[in-house]
């Protein structure tokens, strides 16, 4: 119970001045991670998701409230969480594998050790033979895999991956989310995923936060009690759609308030 | 899906590009011909006929095959070497130069301010003032022609490379700090090279520049360079010559393009692979 949490947002809130128009786009957002936990985050589209992701990474200031990382409080926030935007940003002129090691190069760490792990990885992450190969010759979902491969060699404990999937096709979609959970048990990190899928909120986590419609608050925390490791999505279809049932009508009154 | 480091892959645009050499070779081998027969037959008809002007404006392709056949030791030894040397010279330095200028103008928005009006007017004086005043002051060797090739060549690479630093997408950027690279970081690993597609245009643009640009200046005055063969040509009214040294100067521009082509292509090797399923690179040759 008294366990620490490695990620801790208090009473966040935020808003925008974009020509002389003010968005609140987050509002007393209160939330903790405890460490290696699966935290999904649903809402509407323009409910201060991303939002709140670039406040933990430290690209934003939130206009009040704290946010505390690492298992600690720390001063300079900037770099301390794994973040992976909505879309990959791969570099485009760096191969596969030089692309993959960059957190361990901007930390200053031998590259040569980084570009050795990574190549361990490659496998696991399905870009095994595709090292030398520049972003704009792979398939979406590899270049997605390899953004996460990105995103895991960061080494932060906390990582933020911002609709992940959202762009792939449901086949791919629903291999990869199996495949993350495997990556994700090996590796024992602490995860924020947001998106916008029902069922994707809740096949992948230990808890869902369902945030309402701007301003962003959550309006509801479910837990997932469903065992792991997850069966397949068909095999756990009743238990999901009651909690997806859950979801959809919290989602509905968040809207509507 | 495929494959990456396929060998054959990577060769085929170089072969490519000496089909597309040998192609422009024949097309304009043919034109030549087809040009040299009507000039000879013109020349001889006029040859007849006294006091007709072009006769003594327009010389036969075959006294231009024998003036190189009597100046190709002095033109080889000398004259392309010391311009191509100037060349060259001059063309790296206005890449110095000129990415210097860019990042500068990159980096901070006041010096952008400061800068921008300087590079424009730099343009708008006549580089033919510029040139005899460096040689009033530096003497007639191999700096005032290489420095006119600078001034040349550096403003085509200064605003390319300025633009394309601009071009970096700024969720990368965001990313980047979000991963906690500090800003020369991101300025290495990112902004510059997102700025190098951009950046060899500008090149290019200056390559095919900096031959004239070599030779103007040894026009002006000089000891050795094609520019100095051509103006003694003209001034011995030895037209033959004259004409030599400009399929020279032409050739020798097309042969830099070319080059910088190839390096562009093997630089760029990201940037050919996805934007262009074959490298046909930038569309010219
Ligand atoms: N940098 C910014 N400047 C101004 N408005 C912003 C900025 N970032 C986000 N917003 C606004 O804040 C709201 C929430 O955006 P976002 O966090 O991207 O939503 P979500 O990710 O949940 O779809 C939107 O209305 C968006 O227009
Ligand atoms: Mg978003």
């Amino acid at each position: 119970m008294n366990q620490p949490s490695c990620l801790e947002v208090r009473g966040v809130s935020k808003t925008f001045v974009e020509e002389g128009r003010r968005v609140h786009a987050l509002d007393n957002i209160s939330f903790a991670a405890r460490p290696g936990e699966f935290l999904t985050i649903i809402g509407p589209s323009g409910s201060g998701k991303s939002t709140l992701f670039n406040l933990i990474t430290g690209l934003a200031q939130p206009d009040s409230g704290e946010i505390v990382l690492e298992c600690g409080a720390v001063r300079r926030r900037v770099g301390r969480a794994g973040y992976m935007p909505q879309r990959d940003l791969l570099l485009p002129w760096r191969t596969v594998l030089n692309n993959v090691i960059l957190g361990p190069e901007l930390d200053g760490r031998s590259r040569r050790e980084a570009r050795q792990r990574a190549r361990e990885l490659l496998p696991l992450f399905g870009l095994d033979g595709f090292e030398n190969a520049f972003p704009d010759t792979l398939s979406g979902g590899m270049r997605q895999r390899a953004a996460l491969l990105r995103t895991f060699l960061t080494d932060r404990d906390v990582l933020l991956l911002d609709e992940p999937f959202g762009a792939l096709d449901a086949l791919t979609r629903r291999e990869l989310q199996r495949w993350l959970l495997d990556v994700w048990q090996q590796f024992r990190k602490t995860i924020l995923f947001i998106t916008h899928d029902v069922e994707e909120a809740v096949y992948l986590a230990d808890r869902v936060l369902v945030f309402s419609a701007r301003p962003g608050r959550i309006v509801k925390e479910l837990v997932i009690d469903l065992p792991r490791p997850r069966q397949s999505l068909s095999r756990l279809a009743p238990d999901l759609r009651r909690l997806e049932g859950d979801l959809l009508s919290a989602l509905e009154m968040g809207n509507g308030s | 899906m495929r494959l990456p480091g396929q060998s054959s892959r990577s060769m085929l645009p170089i072969l490519s590009d000496l089909a597309r050499v040998i192609m422009l070779a024949l097309v304009a081998g043919g034109m030549f011909t087809f040009f040299a027969a009507g000039s000879l037959q013109l020349y001889q008809e006029a040859r007849a006929v006294e006091n007709l002007t072009f006769a003594r404006v327009i010389p036969a392709p075959a006294e231009i095959v024998d003036a190189w056949h009597d100046h190709h030791d002095l033109l080889l030894e000398e004259h392309i070497p010391e311009t191509l040397w100037e060349t060259l010279a001059g063309l790296s330095m206005a890449v110095a130069l000129g990415v210097s200028i860019a990042a500068l103008m990159d980096f901070s928005r006041l010096l952008r301010w400061l800068i921008y009006p300087l590079l424009v007017v730099s343009q708008t004086i006549p580089i033919f003032a510029i040139a005899i005043l460096l040689i009033l002051i530096f003497g007639f060797g191999s700096g005032p022609k290489i420095t006119v090739v600078v001034l040349f060549c550096f403003f085509p690479i200064t605003l390319s490379t300025f633009s394309g630093l601009q071009t970096a997408d700024p969720e990368l950027l965001s990313l980047l700090r979000a991963m906690g690279a500090s800003s020369r970081q991101i300025w290495f690993k990112a902004r510059l090279p997102a700025a190098m597609p951009s950046f060899f245009a500008g090149l290019r643009i200056a390559a095919t520049y900096s031959v004239v640009g070599a030779i103007f200046g040894e026009y002006v005055t000089a000891q050795r360079g094609l520019g100095v063969f051509l103006k003694r040509s003209y001034s011995s009214f030895r037209l033959d010559q004259a004409y030599l040294a400009i399929l020279l100067t032409a050739l020798l521009s097309m042969l830099l393009v070319l080059l910088v082509n190839l390096i562009e292509r093997l630089a760029l090797r990201w940037y050919y692979t996805t934007r262009r399923k074959s490298w046909r690179g930038p569309g010219i040759y």
